[in-house]
């Protein structure tokens, strides 16, 4: 097999159809960090458009039919590990300081000339929480422990 | 299967796929701002209209090309890219972080069908391995020790969801455009030009096309490792610096941060509260 068969089978359509796809996994993952507000979200749709990227990058790689493209596919990989221990350090400590997980609990780090976000109205929750199925308790009820009451239940 | 037309022949058919790709991008806008989460009503009609939208503009997105002639030939790259895509937009769009993060696993399965389609044996499993298995797994560990009851208000409402929503469709619209246009006519301009010939000058003549490996040969995770460890390998040793970097960073600022300031916590407490 010729390198110019190899290039016939692997032809504009296949290139087309996955930067297609990466195009629009890119542009969901930016409506997504763009609008949510959980900060864990927002990753997650930095995440989205980093396999955006992954995607398109593999694509032309099978076009051109060389491995440039996965080489820089595996350091994107990489970096995303880093990226998502270091960031979700920070996350942590946001928590910790603020208590919440919403990015608006941030908002003192606004422009000056931007004025305060306020939620205005919080739609209810449309259904009920699921109710799960719990065990019915058997056997003997266990002692008190006085060490388990002092500690929390939450973090 | 493509999802564009070869070519235009004429005015009236190029003007058509126009038309049906800017019904698309305003489809693939209003079933984004129908379903994600936003003040006011937030009933189930407007999420069911939204997910109606949704499946229309993916059919025209799909339609947009004329050749769906020999859609079983691909059928395995529709049906993993349809997974990729229709849980990314679950992701970005379901009001619970822990139910958005599991839709974002499955959106991972896509993807790596999506590259073992593409030819990509190596990175489709070692997407599931690292992402899924690694990096979602501590998303979902945090979401869990950070939220253990209920809906937070935050994650029912969003900032700005029309014009977000508008933003990435038009995006997705211009990107499909520009790939639309793509020929095979002239690959030689994408490839950079020889160090030789840009010593000579000469700039403009094409380069020699380079030896093309096949991808798809059955020893091709050996070729990926032989090209990542021969002409990549400064690159993979600055990557293994930067691992170990961003590890220790880690390790400090945790470290650090867990015996904060008690005067600045509850400074920005109360600043950061609305």
């Amino acid at each position: 097999m010729t390198p110019t068969t190899l290039l016939a089978a692997a032809p504009l359509p296949l290139l087309q159809n996955g930067l297609m796809v990466g195009a629009i996994l890119f542009s969901l993952g930016l409506v997504g960090i763009l609008t949510r507000r959980n900060l864990i979200v927002m990753f997650l749709s930095a995440e989205l458009m980093l396999q955006g990227i992954s995607v398109s990058l593999v694509a032309w790689s099978r076009y051109h039919g060389d491995f440039g493209g996965q080489v820089l596919v595996v350091f994107v990989l990489s970096v995303a590990a880093c990226e998502a221990a270091v960031a979700l350090v920070f996350v942590l400590q946001a928590f910790t300081r603020t208590g919440r997980l919403d990015s608006a609990a941030w908002q003192s780090l606004r422009e000056a000339s931007l004025a305060r976000a306020v939620d205005h109205e919080i739609p209810a929750i449309d259904a009920p929480l699921p109710v799960f199925p719990r065990l019915t308790p058997a056997g003997v009820l266990p002692e008190p422990d006085a060490d388990a009451a002092l500690q929390r239940e939450h973090v | 299967m493509s999802l564009f037309a070869q070519a235009e022949p004429a005015n009236s058919g190029w003007l058509s796929t126009g038309l049906l790709l800017a019904i698309a991008v305003t489809s693939l806008a209003g079933s984004l701002w129908l379903l994600l989460p936003k003040a006011g009503r937030d009933g189930r009609w407007p999420r069911r209209l939204g997910t109606l939208l949704g499946v229309a503009a993916l059919g025209l997105f799909i339609v947009t090309g004329q050749r769906l002639g020999n859609l079983g030939e691909d059928a395995v790259f529709l049906i993993v890219s349809l997974v990729a895509v229709i849980s990314a937009a679950a992701t970005i769009t379901c009001r619970s972080p822990v139910y958005a993060a599991i839709w974002f696993a499955l959106c991972l399965a896509g993807v790596s069908g999506v590259l073992l389609v593409l030819g990509a044996q190596f990175l489709g499993v070692a997407t599931i391995v690292v992402y899924a298995g690694a990096i979602l797994v501590m998303f979902l560990f945090v979401l869990m020790l950070a939220q253990p009851s209920g809906l937070a208000a935050s994650d029912r409402v969003t900032n700005e969801p029309l014009l977000s929503a508008v933003a990435g469709a038009v995006l997705l619209g211009l990107l499909s455009l520009s790939i639309g246009r793509l020929s095979a006519e002239d690959p030689a301009c994408c490839r950079p030009p020889s160090k030789a010939a840009a010593l000579a000058g000469e700039t403009t003549s094409p380069a020699p096309v380079g030896e093309t490996v096949d991808l798809l040969a059955a020893d091709q995770v050996a070729r990926l490792g032989g090209e990542l460890f021969g002409r990549h390998l400064v690159a993979v040793e600055a990557v293994g610096v930067l691992l170990l970097v961003a590890l220790i960073g880690a390790i400090a600022v945790v470290s650090h941060g867990l015996e904060g300031d008690q005067a600045e916590r509850s400074s920005l407490q109360e600043g950061g509260r609305p």
